[in-house]
């Protein structure tokens, strides 16, 4: 009687998990470069019954329990925004920025420029060149990303196209083992960054939106709601099973 | 119930996406407006299981971690420095820029503001001013006496006076460009200030360096695409109702929760 409540909590805890997963995806559905996350679940069986510890049931009781979340890595939509250094990834590949804490990745291409002329990211973050950091010179002008990610620029003394830099668009072998951290930045522990293939391009002028769909998320969420609502009634119904249990087997008033 | 402070960040940032929609809405009519966007990143994660960590003690590991998002936020409003279209208005003191510079301003307070509105006046001097009365700089003065004001394309300011049949030149506009023109701050009165983010004002004449020519009897409208800003607006609208059933969705869970106590 008991294990009824327990796989029903089991579950309850692990839907809660997923309207906390379904909350963060819709709350940045308007993020630059986000992508939408995912929980996965398994099976858990309770352990045997071992003689050292008899326990009542003869059948194992499986439960369910999160086994990790996952990223659907697709690409989202490409909005025209005409900034300069508005850049967005076709295909497979990360920026990669300077943190304090060593080297992130990021689809989003939000940039801008700082006091020294130097390619950052919102955050201010140098964006990585292919020869360390991005930089411009006060007397720019017309800076265009190719393609393949080279920079060029018409400098304002010689009046002559001045290729700057290139890009560094980097992919992993294993996107999925990517750690997320904030601002839409990730880090790759026990991962080597691989240059780009040539299918990667960049667009200049564009931003990538967030991949969330959703009507996806809103339907899952209200299957989640539906779901929970459902196992509480259910545990509702097992406790009044057992108190009139309770009631009729041990009324002692006879 | 977490979800329903997520879902709380999502709703914050999808008001603050509507008030720079209703902003560039308003200025939609404003002299070379820029339209601004709002720049959202999620906030951090909690890792409940970390990507590669053990599994057994054979030496298995995760091949993937568990991460919960805590929302998002905003990180930046951004201007979008595209050149918007050229209106003929017939007056002679209005200017538009089509290139990349900027009007240079000489504030009340000495400091120097960049303006790309080129709806100029005289003041009681005769001298060039912006709408605000603020003196245009290099500063140029009318003959009260001139008249058939030419502007020209590299900005040459040049008057015919009573008696010659030949113009005469007054002056020369000076034109600014910025590196980062996105990184300038914008202090109201169609006004912008030199940042660090902007780098420093190369000051040239118009035409040369990239510094854009300029054209007389026009001005830049706004560059706020009235179709783009109400699609926008739609988008935040659901955005915020999305996030807001959410925060229902959540709080049905919760109340279920408590009438199983009972």
């Amino acid at each position: 009687m008991q294990n009824a409540l327990y796989v029903s909590l089991s579950k309850q805890v692990t839907l809660r998990r997923e309207m906390d997963v379904i909350a963060n995806n819709l709350a940045n559905m308007d993020t630059n470069g986000f992508k939408a996350n995912d929980v996965t679940f398994e099976e858990y069986l309770s352990s045997k019954a071992r003689i050292a510890h008899p326990s009542p049931a003869d059948q194992r009781v499986s439960y369910v329990r999160e086994s990790g979340s996952t990223t659907d890595f697709s690409e989202g939509s490409l909005q025209q925004t005409g900034g300069t250094l508005d850049l967005a990834i076709r295909g497979e590949g990360f920026f990669v920025v300077e943190t304090p804490q060593g080297d992130r990745y990021t689809r989003n291409g939000a940039f801008t420029m700082n006091e020294k002329g130097e390619l950052v990211n919102m955050q201010g973050y140098r964006v990585r060149g292919q020869n360390g950091p991005i930089q411009f010179d006060q007397q720019d002008s017309n800076i265009t990303f190719s393609r393949e990610g080279t920079i060029t620029a018409i400098n304002g003394i010689q009046n002559q196209v001045i290729e700057r830099a290139k890009l560094n668009i980097v992919r992993f072998n294993n996107q999925n083992a990517l750690v997320r951290e904030s601002n839409g930045l990730y880090a790759a522990p026990g991962q080597t960054a691989q240059p780009a293939t040539e299918k990667t391009s960049v667009t200049q002028g564009t931003l990538e939106k967030s991949n969330v769909r959703p009507i996806i998320e809103m339907s899952r969420m209200l299957e989640v709601m539906r779901a929970y609502q459902s196992l509480s009634s259910m545990m509702t119904n097992t406790d009044d099973l057992r108190k009139t249990a309770i009631n009729k087997l041990a009324d002692t008033t006879s | 119930m977490r979800a329903l402070y997520t879902a709380a960040t999502g709703m914050v940032a999808q008001e603050m996406s509507v008030q720079i929609i209703s902003n560039n809405i308003a200025n939609m009519q404003t002299t070379a407006y820029k339209k601004q966007r709002a720049e959202f990143s999620d906030l951090m994660y909690q890792s409940l299981r970390r990507a590669g960590a053990n599994s057994s003690n054979q030496g298995n590991r995760l091949p993937v971690g568990l991460d919960i998002g805590a929302g998002v936020k905003t990180t930046g409003t951004p201007r979008v420095m595209t050149q918007g279209n050229l209106l003929p208005t017939g007056k002679d003191l209005d200017v538009a820029i089509r290139g990349e510079g900027f009007f240079r301003v000489l504030m009340p307070d000495g400091r120097t503001a960049y303006t790309r509105a080129g709806s100029f006046e005289t003041d009681d001097q005769g001298r060039l001013v912006t709408p605000e009365g603020y003196l245009v700089d290099p500063s140029i003065t009318f003959p009260q006496n001139a008249s058939n004001i030419q502007i020209s394309q590299q900005g040459e300011v040049s008057v015919l006076l009573p008696g010659q049949s030949q113009n005469t030149v007054l002056g020369q506009i000076q034109l600014a460009r910025f590196v980062n023109k996105v990184g300038l701050q914008s202090i109201g009165d169609n006004l912008y200030l030199e940042t660090d983010a902007s780098g420093t004002a190369q000051i040239s004449n118009p035409g040369v360096d990239g510094m854009g020519n300029l054209l007389q009897n026009q001005l830049e409208a706004s560059n706020v695409s009235a179709v783009t800003e109400i699609s926008d607006l739609i988008t935040a609208q659901r955005a915020y109702s999305m996030n807001a059933k959410v925060v229902s969705a959540a709080d049905d869970m919760l109340q279920s929760t408590v009438q199983m106590l009972r």
